[in-house]
């Protein structure tokens, strides 16, 4: 049975006073503090008791207003720790209410009730509730019963994993790294996520660790966080772990932190002469490893080694594969020089390729004008039928009525009308565009509906010409 | 400098049949002058005389409500029985009464009550909104007085007690006993009078207002709003009584 609250001593409902008295020194300061705080009036304590029982009752609408004034009012934590004592009573869809006011609450007195109810309650919200209040109010003490609950099933798992990220207090990010550090598998990963959501750039070098784990769950975790948060510091290691890494997936996604820490993130110029400095010091069967990675990030500097590696026979083919990655169009006049003068039809192909890539990316550096005009160029340069159907295709990224203009005459070219049809259609599906060019985008839909035998195509070009829209999603 | 006030001839008189959709080029001297009025007491003495006498008969209804809102700005006294002729008229009486409730001073108040006691339903309500609007105690008593007469100007006269919340508006919702939306008004005036009472730290006042309400909602509310009416009571108990944060 429960003692109410008015019936006790001003102290008598916690236990920090006497085991604070029992702390010695420590305890006189805090002691101190503590006086500062004044013992609930008779008042407070009968309203607690009044609250407390309507949290208990059966009417749902005064519970919500009871909880509300555990979320707001009474403060003191001789009423956090009454109404934590209250819990285990309490059905489970109230259990994670008071959790949840508890949390909202912020007085760590309520963590004990918490973690308690996690050893005697067997539902899953309810624990689910416990484990959230525990991040929200605990510290690092607490990261231990989080990390053990990231074993469990959802919900549970997924409040341990935000109680992770949310837990408070100076020593928990060194707990958290501590505990990544010792654990395997799905709790390693989801606490090295927990680490990079947090931003502790203390951990990197663990990430970086990671990134290379032989379990793919840690080592994607790994890649992601230090995509996120690497900077030069964490090159070196990164491109270590892309030469010991086997081609596909894990190189792929080792490649893509490298990139994003050298293209995007924080001190990413710096983290760029780093990765430069490591591609030149390595030997040549590394190079061809790390090639990708620096095609992707591009840059002047980028640009030269690519540019002596075309220039020697030995390394040309690899040049050229680095310039078909390169992120923008600084590279397009010395791709259209070499493509005008080479004579082997498997560079042509690499170069036209890379053109037909380059032209139309978003962040290319050029305006919608130069990229059309880009396209045209390299159209111009295409002899294959495959080569041209794939420069009209990717002209519909250039959203402007002369890439329109220059794709419809291509519907009359037996050859290239199925592409030229799937351009103009994704062209039109952009209201604004379609709507300002009414009838030419009408007279060009009409041609489309007479060329292909697309289904699809066929849905979405009468949609438009109707103005309608079509979900891409859907697809209807 | 001051301000050239026979650069204001033109503007008014073009002013006096100015409508909406026309050029209101010309008024940006008097725009100015406005401005200028507010260090220059006998520059605002001067536009107050012009604008009054744009409120009479054979202006536009465009130009009065020009010269309302800049009578808002710098009326004084002195416009109050320019804007008070205008309270009754059903096109104009919203716009005098934006300038009467800015107008500082007792007169406008005084000239809003009187109207009050002459104006039709449709324009009480605004006559009431607009002394709410000043908190005029001197109104709860013909506030309270109207909260058994039609459904609009009880509901209006209800809302504006709770916005005076003073212990006599209090009062007055607690004693009344309106039938339909007007009782609906008056709950929820009391509790907006319960609020300001707890925020101004009379927790005994908010404390007996609430219980009232809890004691008058059913146990078993059959509605959404009987369930949102004990709540708030219920809720509003909690805090009146909690003496361990500030209201």
């Amino acid at each position: 049975m429960v003692t109410p609250l008015s019936m006790m001593s001003p102290w008598k409902s916690g236990g920090l006073s006497r085991g604070l008295m029992a702390c010695g020194v420590l305890a006189c300061s805090l002691m101190a503090s503590l006086a500062a705080v004044a013992a609930p009036t008779p008042g407070a304590r009968t309203l607690g008791d009044t609250v407390l029982a309507a949290i208990a009752s059966n009417d749902p609408d005064i519970r919500a207003v009871a909880v509300d004034r555990l979320r707001y009012g009474l403060t003191g934590d001789w009423f956090t720790r009454a109404a934590g004592e209250r819990l285990p009573s309490l059905p489970p869809a109230v259990q994670a209410a008071v959790l949840s006011a508890l949390g909202d609450r912020g007085d760590a007195a309520a963590v004990p009730a918490a973690t308690s109810l996690l050893g005697s309650s067997s539902d899953a919200h309810a624990r689910a509730a416990a484990l959230l209040a525990i991040g929200r109010l605990g510290g690092a003490a607490d990261v231990a019963v989080l990390v053990k609950s990231l074993a469990a099933d959802d919900p549970e798992r997924a409040a341990a994993r935000r109680g992770l990220v949310i837990l408070g207090g100076t020593d928990s990010p060194a707990a958290i790294r501590a505990a990544a550090k010792a654990a395997t598998g799905v709790s390693r990963s989801v606490l090295i996520d927990a680490l990079a959501t947090r931003r502790d750039r203390a951990a990197l070098t663990d990430m970086v660790a990671a990134a290379t784990d032989a379990d793919a769950l840690v080592r994607q975790a790994g890649v992601r966080a230090v995509a996120v948060l690497g900077g030069p510091g964490e090159v070196d290691g990164l491109a270590r772990g892309l030469l010991q890494s086997q081609p596909g997936g894990s190189r792929v996604e080792i490649e893509n932190a490298v990139v994003a820490i050298c293209t995007v993130n924080p001190g990413h110029e710096q983290a760029t002469e780093t990765f430069l400095g490591v591609f030149k010091a390595a030997g040549e069967a590394d190079r061809e490893t790390l090639l990708p990675a620096l095609g992707r990030i591009g840059g002047p500097a980028a640009l030269a080694i690519v540019d002596g590696m075309i220039a020697d026979p030995t390394t040309r083919k690899q040049g050229f594969a680095a310039l078909t990655r390169w992120p923008d169009a600084a590279v397009k006049d010395g791709l259209l020089d070499l493509l005008r003068t080479s004579t082997d039809e498997g560079e042509k192909k690499l170069l036209l390729a890379a053109l037909i890539r380059i032209a139309p990316l978003p962040n290319n550096k050029l305006n919608d004008g130069q990229k059309l005009d880009l396209l045209k160029k390299t159209m111009s340069l295409c002899e294959r039928s495959e080569d041209k159907a794939t420069v009209l295709e990717r002209a519909n990224a250039i959203r402007t009525i002369e890439t329109f203009r220059f794709v419809v005459p291509y519907l009359d070219d037996p050859t290239l009308a199925e592409p030229a049809c799937r351009s103009i259609v994704e062209l039109a599906h952009h209201q604004k565009l379609r709507d300002a060019h009414k009838d030419e985008f009408i007279r060009a839909l009409d041609k489309v509906l007479g060329t292909t035998k697309n289904d699809e195509l066929v849905d979405r070009a009468n949609r438009y010409k109707a103005g309608q829209t079509w979900d891409r999603n859907k697809k209807s | 400098m001051p301000f050239d006030t026979t650069t204001l001839d033109a503007p008014f008189a073009a002013l006096k049949s100015f409508d909406w959709g026309g050029d209101a080029a010309p008024f940006k001297t008097i725009d100015d002058a406005v401005v200028a009025a507010h260090a220059d007491a006998t520059l605002r003495a001067d536009l107050e005389k012009r604008f009054a006498a744009l409120l009479g008969t054979g202006t536009s209804r465009a130009a009065k409500e020009y010269v309302c809102r800049k009578l808002s700005l710098i009326g004084t006294a002195a416009s109050v029985p320019a804007l008070a002729a205008l309270l009754g008229d059903k096109d104009n009486s919203h716009m005098a009464r934006f300038a009467l409730e800015r107008i500082d001073g007792p007169e406008p108040v005084d000239a809003l009550r009187k109207a009050l006691g002459e104006v039709g339903s449709d324009l009480k309500v605004g006559m009431i909104a607009s002394l709410a609007s000043r908190r005029d105690a001197a109104s709860v008593p013909l506030f309270a007085a109207l909260l058994t007469s039609d459904p609009m100007v009880a509901t209006a006269a209800a809302q504006a007690l709770g916005r005076i919340a003073s212990p006599a508006a209090a009062a007055a919702l607690a004693a009344a006993r309106p039938k339909g939306p007007a009782a609906d008004a008056v709950i929820d005036a009391r509790l907006a009078c319960a609020d300001a009472f707890l925020a101004a730290g009379d927790r005994p006042a908010a404390k007996a207002i609430f219980e009232a309400i809890a004691a008058a909602v059913a146990t078993a509310p059959h509605t959404h709003r009987e369930r949102a009416i004990r709540m708030a009571a219920q809720s509003g108990l909690f805090a009146a009584v909690d003496d361990t944060v500030a209201p």
